[in-house]
């Protein structure tokens, strides 16, 4: 990718998310648009964002990929690997090698059979509340480059500040049902997944896409179709 | 009526878990001389939860030991099962039942079946002291009650065995699939995600697995309830 293919990207990716903030917007949405614009900009393969649901363990709620290869991985992450690291710890942790090294064994096992070279998780936190990582995975080994690092944390800041809101951030207790929100569109989404997969008989990836390709062709939030479909009051 | 109806519905779909619910309630929303509330057979055992009175205890007691009778007929066909003339007209359908019930005066006997999916639980027993027709505005209401008790008496035997956890069960990622296998369950019998859930949690239960097995089969479409012809709700 050329130098002004990239910051185009990453400029158009800071005007997404900007826009979405000032105007009504859908937490997953723009949860689901970083991830993409993160795989899209920077020099990573495939991109996870999980978010904690309040009791310390963190779920996941917008991928790149909606293969359960993947997403057994993160999970595997989330429970004893770098992302839960990451957020315990709030801070970045880097893996530049998954090949190398004792820590983790099932995730780096995990994550070597998709491919993966290289991690980095990146904690989504703002003053002193962590809510969540941002998980950037890479199929060459070596550390993520300045440029691209500095891009990540960026775009964690500013989906981070999405989540929480200003006003949100006055009561804790607001925090929590913001995500608690994320956290159930998404058991929504996995609903309408099996719901299409049945309707259509295809894969439960290939019934995301369809989700996803409605939301957007329509200017809808994906939670909002996906609720369509479980309640049955939408068909696609 | 109709107020005795919501009365009830409402009454039903309240109770605390562990509670059993109230037959006369039943009873008077449907307009009869009494109601029992019984499960039978291998799943839930063979037992009277609730009788509005000595009468309906004693119809479910005899249904039982006779091995016969309108609960045991409305559970198999997983449909109603009308009798409103006992006495004469229909004496000849369960004799030895009809005997039995000459001297109380029962003379009409109405069962509907509590049932989820293929899971069949038990059956309501309705009966009146004069021969008269439920009517299809009574079949269509204790229907709807039936459908809601059963979802009731799944939930309370559930937790009784300490298996009512649901979704909590296992990994981040085993809910994944198992909202994915509820959206499945959504599709194939038409009921909304609490049913489709619980009826999951009831088939992991009568097979002795556990949820994420019970929906893997189901995403990787190994089980379905598609298949089954009769027997899965109309109420939402």
């Amino acid at each position: 990718m050329t130098t002004v293919n990239r910051e185009e990207l990453l400029l158009d990716a800071f005007a997404t998310l900007a826009d979405t903030l000032v105007a009504d917007y859908d937490v997953l949405d723009l949860l689901q648009t970083l991830v993409e614009t993160c795989a899209t900009a920077l020099d990573v393969s495939q991109v996870g964002l999980l978010l904690s649901d309040g009791s310390g363990e963190l779920e996941l709620v917008a991928s790149t990929s909606e293969s359960s290869a993947l997403v057994e991985t993160i999970a595997i992450g989330a429970a004893e690997g770098p992302c839960i690291d990451a957020f315990t710890a709030s801070r970045v942790v880097s893996v530049p090698d998954l090949g190398d090294g004792a820590e983790w064994p099932a995730f780096r096992a995990s994550a070597a059979q998709q491919g993966f070279g290289s991690v980095v998780c990146i904690p989504l936190k703002l003053r002193d509340t962590t809510i969540g990582t941002l998980n950037l995975f890479g199929e060459e080994t070596g550390v993520l480059n300045d440029r691209d690092m500095k891009a990540a944390q960026a775009l964690a800041h500013v989906a981070t500040i999405g989540i929480l809101q200003e006003r949100a951030l006055r009561k804790s207790d607001e925090i929590r049902s913001q995500l608690e929100f994320a956290l159930n569109s998404r058991v929504v989404i996995e609903q309408a997944k099996g719901v299409l997969a049945h309707t259509h008989q295809i894969s439960t990836e290939a019934a995301f896409d369809a989700i996803r390709a409605y939301a957007r062709k329509t200017r809808q939030p994906l939670a909002l179709v996906a609720r369509g479909l479980v309640d049955r009051s939408l068909s696609i | 009526m109709a107020d005795h109806f919501d009365a009830a519905a409402a009454a039903l779909l309240s109770l605390d878990r562990d509670a059993a619910p109230d037959a006369a309630l039943l009873a008077d929303a449907l307009t009869v001389t009494g109601a029992s509330i019984s499960t039978l057979g291998d799943f839930l055992g063979t037992e009277t939860v609730a009788a509005s009175d000595d009468r309906a205890a004693r119809l479910d007691e005899l249904q039982f030991d006779l091995g016969q009778g309108p609960c045991w007929d409305a559970l198999s066909a997983a449909a109603p099962v009308l009798e409103p003339d006992l006495l004469g007209a229909g004496a000849t359908r369960w004799p030895a039942l009809s005997d039995a019930l000459r001297d109380p005066g029962v003379a009409a006997v109405f069962a509907f079946p509590l049932v989820l999916g293929p899971l069949r639980l038990g059956a309501v027993d309705l009966y009146s002291d004069r021969a008269a027709p439920l009517g299809p505005v009574g079949e269509e209401q204790a229907t709807a009650l039936a459908a809601i008790l059963s979802r009731h008496l799944l939930r309370r035997a559930l937790r009784a065995v300490g298996q009512d956890e649901g979704v909590d069960q296992g990994s981040r990622f085993s809910r994944r699939v198992i909202h994915q296998a509820t959206g499945f369950v959504i599709a194939q019998l038409g009921i909304d995600p609490d049913g489709a859930h619980l009826l999951i949690q009831g088939q992991a239960f009568a097979e002795g697995r556990s949820m994420r097995d019970v929906a893997d089969d189901i995403v990787a479409r190994r089980l379905s309830f598609a298949a089954s012809s009769n027997g899965f709700e109309e109420v939402r």
